[in-house]
C-alpha cells in the first residue's frame, strides 16, 4: 500500500544554514506518528516544509503525499489536498471574522473535493457541533480570528479548525507549548476525537507529556535534523526519563 | 516668492561685504554667492508657507538685524565647561572662533576640532569636499542666507576608524550691544568607522533682542556612529532659526537629543537623508516653553534607501502663554523597502493660555515597510496628583515630580551620564521644582 | 438587490425637474462654456430662482472671482497632482438629459458591464446606469410616494433642492450657507453659484425619521449632479440617517464635481450620513476620470447633539474631500469613519476636521486608506481645540495598508490644541498585508487573490459596521470587486 506521507532524505537549509540534513519518515493512513526532540533540533522546520513556507530551500530529498510530489504543490494547494498545519504560533487576522474565515476555508477545501459547498445554515451547524466537541467557548466564533484570543483559546482554535476543514494529514506543531495542563488535556481531547483510520497525525512535540494524552503509534527522535531514533510510545517514557543527552550518546557512536 | 523689502537689505549688506573682500579669492566666494542668489530667489517664508504655518517669523525679521556684528567680550566664566565632563571645549562669540578660550585636548592623529580659518589652511581639500554640500542651501532661505554670509565655521573633523573618546562641546555664545543677526556655522564629518559624540550648547548674554540663524551640517560616513546633543537655554528677547542637516551613510548610526529650554522664538529644523541601506537614526527632543514663548520643532527623516530605522521621540510642556510646535514627517521613498520608522510626540499643557500645535505627517511610497506616529496632547493626570498628595506630597511637589519624570524619558535617552545630570538639573529648575 | 422594495431605502428616483418647467425661449439644454455674471443669471431664471436666490449666486460668484483670478488662492495645498482646471472651458448647466447615451448594451463598456455582473444588478438598472435607453422605467415613481406620504405625517420633508426653494424659502434661506459659507474655499464659492440641484432635508423636533433617506438612485438626473448641494436640518431632538451614493460605477460626463453638503443638529439632534463614492475613476492611465471636489460640513449647533460621517470612497481620479464636524453645542459628538482605496492612477487627499468651539465635546477619527497600482491615498485631518472647549476628547486613528510597490500611502494631521483640559491622543500605522497572514490564509486552503481580500475587508470592517446594513453588503462587495485586479 502507498504510504501517506513519505519523506525520503530530505535536506533543507535557511540563509545557507543547513537544519535538516537528511530525514526519513514514512507516515501511512490512520497511524499517529509523534517527533520528538531538543530545541533546534529541526522539528518545526519539518513541519513548515511539510506545509509550504518559503523561507526555506530543500536542498535534497523528496516528499511524496498520496504518492504526488508534495514539494511542487502551493501552499493552498496542499491545505485542499488534506494537508492540515496546527500553527505552533497561529496568527491574527484582525477585522477577519471567524465565520468568514472558515466559510471561505471550508468551502474551498470543499469545492476541491468535488462537495457541494455548505450553506451558512449548515456551517454554522457544523460549527457549532465541532466547538462543542474541544470545548471551544462558543463566543470565539463571534470574534475576529485568533485577534485578542490567550494563548490556550489560540491553540484550541487550530484543533477547531482542524475538525472543521477534516483533513487527512494533520500536523501538530508544538501545540502543547505554552498550554497548562487543563488546556493541554481539553486540546488532547479534542485531537483524540478526532483520530480516526484515515487521518494521520504527525504530533511534533518537545516534551513527553502531550503523549501522555496523545498516545502515539510511533514515536521518533530528531536530533540535528536527523531522525536518529524510532519506536514505540515507550521511547518517549524512556527519554523522559533519560533526556535528549542519552540519546545524543547513543547515536554519535553510530555512524551517520 | 519675488524678493521683498525684506531681503533687499540683505542683499546690499552682501554686496557691500564682498565689495570690501576686494576681489580677495577667499575659497568659498563662489559657495556665498550661490547661496545669494538662491536666497534672493526663495525669499522669507510667510505664515502661508506650509512649514511655517504656525511659526511667525516675519516680526522678527522687520526688526534692524544688523549684519555686521563685533566679537564682543563676553564674561568668560560662561565658557565653563560642563561640569563633571571630560571634553574638548571649543568656544564661538558671535559665530566666530575664539582659539584662546577653547580648550582642546590631545587629539588622535587625523583630528581637527577647530576654527574655518586654521581648517581652510590645513584641510582646504576637506573644506571643498564637505562644506555646503549637507545643508540645503537651494531650498531653505535661513540655510542659504546663513551660508552666504558665511566668515567662521566649526570645523570638527574625525577621519576613518578613529575613535574620539572624550565629546567635543562646542559653545555659542552670543552677545551683542545692538539688535543683530549672528549665523553661527558648524561642519561635523566623522569617516568611514568614526566615533563621535558632540555637544552644541547656546548662551545668548544680550540684553537686547538678537536673532540667531545657525547651519549645521553633519556628515556620517560608513559604519560611524554620532551622537549630538544640543541645548538651548535662551532668554527671552532671543530669537533662534537653527538648522541641522545630516546625511547618513550605509551601517551608520546618528542619534541626536535637542533640549529647548527658553528663547522668545526658537525655529529647530532637522533634516536627516539617510541615503544608504542600515542606518539607524534617533531623533530625540524636549521643550519646555513659558512666558511668551514660541518653541517650533520641525523634522524631516527621508528614507531614500532601504533597511533603515529610524526613531523619534519628542516631549513638550508648554506653560503661561507659550506655543509649541511639532512637525514631524518621516519619508520612506519609492524602492526604500523595509524600513521601520517609529515616531511619537507627547505634550504637556499647564495653562489656559498656552497651545500645542502637533502635525506628525507620514509620506509613505514603498510597500514593505512598518510606520507608526502617535500625538498626544492633555494636562497633568489628576489622579497621580492626588495619589502622590495621599502620600505625603505637596500639590507643587506632586507637580514638579511628574513633569520631572515626563521630562526624564528625554534625558534618560542621552548617553552622557554627566551631561544628564546638568540637564536634569537645568530641567528642574526650568519647571520650578 | 437595488430596487427591492423590502429594503428601507428611499430612491428619489423621479424628481426630475421638468415639472418647474423651462424657460420657453431657451431651446439649448446645455449652456456653452464659460463663466460669468450672464451665465449665472442664466442659470438661476432656467432655474426659476426667486430675486433673493439669485442675489446669492452672484454674492458667491463675485467672490470666487476675486479667488480665481489670484493664482495664490486657488487651492493647491492638498497632496495631489492635475493639470490645473480651465473654468472657462466647462459648461456650467446642462438640463436634465432625456436622451439616452446608447441605443443597446453593445455599445457600453464591457469592463463596466462586468462590474455590474458581479453587483448584481438587475439589466433595467444596468441599462440605466450606463445611460441606456430603456423602454419601461422601473416602478419607482410610487414608491417615492408612498415614502412620501408616510414622512409627510411626520411633517418630515425630503425633496429636491429647487421644490425646497419654491415651497420651504423660510427654511432655505435660515440655514443655507450657515454652515459652508460661499466664502469658505474655492470650489463652496463655485458651487454656490452655479449649483443646479440637490437634495433638502428637514426633520422636525423630537421625530426619529423610521428609514433611510437615500439619494443614490437618482439616475435621471444625471447632468445635475455636477455641483449638487445638499442641505440636512435636524431639529431638536429628531434622528435621520442619510445616505449618498451608489456602489455601481457611474459613468458620467463632467470630470468636475464639486458639491456641497451642509447639516445642522439642533440640540439633542443626531444625524448619520453615510456615502459610497464610485464616481468613473478615468482608465489605466486615469484619463478621463472625475475630479471630485466636495466640502461637507455639519455644525453640531446645539446642546448634546451628534453627526456622523460614515464614507467608503473607491472612486473618481481626483478626491478631495474633508467630512467635517463644528462641534458647537455643549456635550456635542462627532464622528468620521473612513475607507479610502485607491487604484490604477488614482489620488485620493481626504480626511476630515473636527473643530471643538463648545465644552465637554468629543469627537473620533478612524480613517482606513489602502493603496494599490500607482496610487496616492493621503488622509488630511485637523483637530482644532478652541480656547474656551473645556474638556475636549479626541482620539483618531489612521491606518494605511499598500498593496504593491509603486504607490503611496500618506497621513497629514493637524493637531491645534488651544485649551490646556483637552486630551488628544492621534495614532496612525503603515504596513502591507503580513505574509505570515497569508501563509495562515494559505494552509487553509485559501488562495492568495482571496486571503488578501479576506485581511483587506478585515482591515476595513470598523467602518464598514458604521453602514446601515444593506448598504454595507453593498460596500463589501463593492470592495470586493474592487480589489480584484489590483492585487496578485
Amino acid at each position: 500500500m502507498t504510504p501517506l506521507l513519505e519523506i525520503q532524505n530530505l535536506h533543507a537549509s535557511v540563509e545557507e544554514m543547513s537544519i535538516l540534513k537528511g530525514v526519513d519518515l514514512t507516515v501511512h493512513i490512520g497511524e499517529t506518528h509523534a517527533v520528538m526532540g531538543p530545541n533546534g533540533s529541526g522539528k518545526s522546520t519539518l513541519a513548515a516544509i511539510l506545509a509550504g513556507r518559503e523561507d526555506y530551500d530543500v536542498t535534497g530529498g523528496s516528499v511524496f503525499y498520496q504518492g504526488e510530489d508534495l514539494l511542487e504543490m502551493d501552499v493552498d494547494e496542499r491545505a485542499r489536498e488534506g494537508v492540515f498545519l496546527a500553527f505552533q504560533y497561529p496568527v491574527e487576522l484582525p477585522g477577519v471574522s471567524m465565520m468568514n474565515f472558515l466559510k471561505q476555508a471550508v468551502n474551498s477545501v470543499r469545492e476541491h473535493r468535488g462537495q457541494e459547498p455548505l450553506n451558512a445554515a449548515s456551517l454554522l451547524r457544523l460549527a457549532r457541533r465541532n466547538a462543542e466537541l474541544i470545548h471551544l467557548d462558543p463566543s470565539l466564533k463571534k470574534r475576529s480570528v485568533n485577534e485578542g484570543f490567550s494563548g490556550g483559546e489560540k491553540k484550541r482554535n487550530e484543533i477547531f479548525q482542524l475538525a472543521m476543514l477534516e483533513p487527512t494529514l494533520a500536523i501538530l506543531d508544538e501545540t502543547d507549548s505554552g498550554l497548562d495542563i487543563d488546556a493541554l488535556r481539553s486540546v488532547a481531547d479534542g485531537v483524540n476525537a478526532l483520530r480516526t483510520p484515515d487521518r494521520s497525525f504527525v504530533v511534533i512535540t518537545h516534551y513527553q507529556r502531550l503523549l501522555d494524552y496523545i498516545i502515539p503509534d510511533f514515536v521518533h527522535v530528531m536530533v540535528d535534523g536527523r531522525i536518529v531514533k524510532s519506536g514505540g510510545k515507550e521511547l518517549a517514557l524512556a527519554l523522559e526519563e533519560r533526556g535528549y543527552e542519552w540519546i545524543r550518546e547513543e547515536t554519535s557512536a553510530v555512524p551517520a | 516668492m519675488t524678493p521683498s523689502a525684506d531681503i533687499t537689505r540683505f542683499v546690499t549688506a552682501f554686496e557691500h561685504r564682498e565689495a570690501a573682500r576686494n576681489g580677495s579669492h577667499f575659497w568659498l566666494g563662489d559657495l556665498r554667492r550661490e547661496a545669494m542668489r538662491q536666497f534672493t530667489t526663495l525669499g522669507f517664508p510667510t505664515r502661508k508657507t506650509e512649514a511655517w504655518k504656525y511659526t511667525n517669523i516675519a516680526s522678527t525679521l522687520r526688526r534692524t538685524l544688523a549684519t555686521d556684528v563685533s566679537v564682543v567680550s563676553v564674561d568668560n566664566a560662561r565658557a565653563a565647561p560642563i561640569p563633571g565632563l571630560d571634553a574638548h571645549v571649543i568656544v564661538f562669540d558671535n559665530g566666530r572662533y575664539r582659539a584662546a578660550l577653547s580648550h582642546i585636548q590631545d587629539l588622535p592623529d587625523g583630528v581637527l576640532v577647530t576654527g574655518l580659518a586654521e581648517a581652510a589652511q590645513s584641510h582646504a581639500w576637506l573644506l571643498r569636499r564637505y562644506f555646503g554640500r549637507v545643508a540645503d542651501y537651494e531650498t531653505c532661505p535661513f540655510v542659504a542666507l546663513n551660508t552666504a554670509f558665511t566668515e567662521d565655521s566649526a570645523v570638527v573633523y574625525v577621519p576613518a576608524n578613529t575613535v574620539l573618546e572624550r565629546p567635543v562641546h562646542l559653545v555659542h555664545r552670543i552677545s551683542s550691544g545692538q539688535d543683530a543677526l549672528v549665523q553661527p556655522r558648524v561642519l561635523v564629518i566623522a569617516e568611514d568607522n568614526a566615533r563621535l559624540t558632540l555637544i552644541q550648547t547656546s548662551v545668548t548674554t544680550s540684553a537686547i533682542p538678537t536673532f540667531t540663524n545657525a547651519v549645521t551640517e553633519i556628515f556620517v560616513g560608513r559604519d560611524a556612529h554620532l551622537e549630538r546633543i544640543d541645548i538651548q537655554d535662551e532668554p527671552d528677547g532671543a530669537s533662534v532659526v537653527s538648522s541641522l542637516d545630516v546625511t547618513q551613510d550605509t551601517g551608520s548610526t546618528f542619534h541626536n537629543s535637542s533640549f529647548t529650554l527658553g528663547g522668545s522664538i526658537v525655529r529647530n529644523n532637522i533634516n536627516v537623508l539617510t541615503d544608504a541601506e542600515h542606518c539607524q537614526t534617533f531623533l530625540n527632543g524636549l521643550f519646555l516653553a513659558e512666558g511668551a514663548s514660541h518653541v517650533d520643532n520641525h523634522t524631516l527623516i527621508d528614507h531614500a534607501k532601504p533597511q533603515c530605522y529610524s526613531s523619534e521621540y519628542y516631549k513638550g510642556i508648554l506653560d503661561d502663554r507659550a506655543t509649541g510646535v511639532f512637525n514631524g514627517k518621516v519619508l520612506v521613498r519609492q524602492d526604500a523597502q523595509q524600513i521601520n520608522a517609529y515616531q511619537s510626540n507627547k505634550s504637556i499643557v499647564l495653562a489656559d493660555t498656552a497651545r500645542m500645535y502637533a502635525k506628525p505627517e507620514l509620506e509613505i511610497y514603498a510597500d514593505d515597510v512598518k510606520c507608526s506616529h502617535g500625538a498626544t496632547t492633555g494636562q497633568l493626570d489628576d489622579e497621580a496628583i492626588f495619589y502622590l498628595r495621599a502620600r505625603g506630597l505637596t500639590e507643587k511637589q506632586a507637580r514638579s515630580l511628574m513633569l520631572v519624570s515626563f521630562a526624564r524619558d528625554v534625558t534618560e535617552r542621552v548617553t552622557i551620564a554627566p551631561l544628564r545630570e546638568v540637564l536634569d538639573a537645568l530641567i528642574t529648575e526650568h519647571l520650578g521644582a | 438587490m437595488f430596487m427591492n422594495t423590502d429594503t428601507q431605502y428611499l430612491h428619489k428616483v423621479a424628481e426630475s425637474d421638468y415639472e418647474h418647467g423651462w424657460v420657453a425661449d431657451l431651446a439649448a439644454d446645455t449652456l456653452p462654456k464659460g463663466l460669468n455674471e450672464d451665465v449665472i443669471r442664466l442659470i438661476s431664471s432656467k432655474k426659476q430662482d426667486p430675486d433673493w436666490m439669485l442675489e446669492w449666486r452672484l454674492r458667491a460668484f463675485r467672490h470666487w472671482r476675486t479667488l480665481a483670478d489670484d493664482a495664490d488662492k486657488y487651492p493647491r495645498w492638498a497632496h495631489l497632482q492635475y493639470p490645473e482646471i480651465d473654468f472657462q472651458n466647462i459648461s456650467y448647466y446642462s438640463a436634465p438629459n432625456s436622451k439616452p447615451k446608447y441605443e443597446s448594451l453593445d455599445e457600453v463598456d464591457p469592463e463596466l458591464l462586468r462590474t455590474f455582473e458581479s453587483l448584481g444588478i438587475p439589466l433595467q438598472e444596468q441599462k440605466l446606469l450606463a445611460g441606456v435607453a430603456v423602454d419601461a422605467v422601473i416602478d419607482s415613481v410610487s414608491v417615492t410616494t408612498t415614502f412620501k406620504e408616510e414622512l409627510g405625517k411626520l411633517g418630515i420633508i425630503f425633496c429636491s433642492f429647487t421644490e425646497a426653494v419654491e415651497k420651504h424659502p423660510d427654511l432655505v434661506r435660515k440655514y443655507m450657507g450657515s454652515v459652508v459659507p460661499h466664502t469658505d474655499n474655492f470650489y463652496a464659492a463655485l458651487n454656490a453659484a452655479v449649483f443646479s440641484d440637490g437634495s433638502f432635508c428637514y426633520i422636525p423636533p423630537g421625530v426619529r425619521c423610521p428609514m433611510e433617506l437615500s439619494t443614490y438612485f437618482r439616475i435621471n438626473e444625471a447632468g445635475t449632479g455636477q455641483f449638487e448641494r445638499t442641505l440636512i436640518v435636524a431639529d431638536e431632538g429628531s434622528y435621520v440617517s442619510y445616505l449618498e451614493g451608489c456602489t455601481a460605477p457611474r459613468r458620467d460626463e463632467n470630470q468636475l464635481h464639486a458639491a456641497v453638503v451642509e447639516i445642522v443638529a439642533a440640540k439633542n439632534a443626531e444625524v448619520k450620513y453615510s456615502t459610497i463614492q464610485n464616481w468613473y475613476p478615468g482608465d489605466r492611465e486615469g484619463i478621463g476620470g472625475v475630479y471630485n471636489f466636495v466640502t461637507k460640513r455639519g455644525i453640531c449647533a446645539g446642546d448634546g447633539s451628534k453627526i456622523s460621517w460614515t464614507q467608503l470612497e473607491t472612486g473618481s481620479a481626483i478626491t478631495w474631500k474633508y467630512p467635517s464636524v463644528i462641534l458647537k453645542g455643549n456635550h456635542s459628538v462627532g464622528e468620521f469613519y473612513s475607507v479610502a482605496f485607491t487604484k490604477g492612477r488614482q489620488q485620493a487627499d481626504t480626511g476630515t476636521k473636527m473643530i471643538h468651539l463648545g465644552s465637554n465635546t468629543s469627537s473620533t477619527i478612524i480613517s482606513k486608506g489602502i493603496s494599490a497600482g500607482r496610487s496616492n491615498n493621503s488622509y488630511r485631518g485637523l483637530v482644532r481645540v478652541n480656547k474656551k472647549a473645556k474638556n475636549a476628547r479626541n482620539f483618531s486613528q489612521c491606518d494605511s495598508m499598500l498593496l504593491g510597490d509603486r504607490c503611496g500611502a500618506h497621513t497629514f494631521p493637524y493637531l491645534e490644541i488651544n485649551n490646556p483640559t483637552a486630551q488628544v491622543e492621534h495614532e496612525a500605522t503603515t504596513s502591507k498585508v503580513g505574509e505570515d497572514q497569508i501563509f495562515y490564509c494559505n494552509q487553509r486552503g485559501i488562495s492568495e487573490q482571496d486571503a488578501i481580500k479576506l485581511i483587506v475587508s478585515g482591515f476595513c470592517q470598523e467602518i464598514l459596521a458604521q453602514l446601515p446594513m444593506e448598504f454595507a453588503v453593498e460596500a463589501r462587495k463593492l470592495l470586493a470587486i474592487e480589489l480584484e485586479g489590483s492585487v496578485g
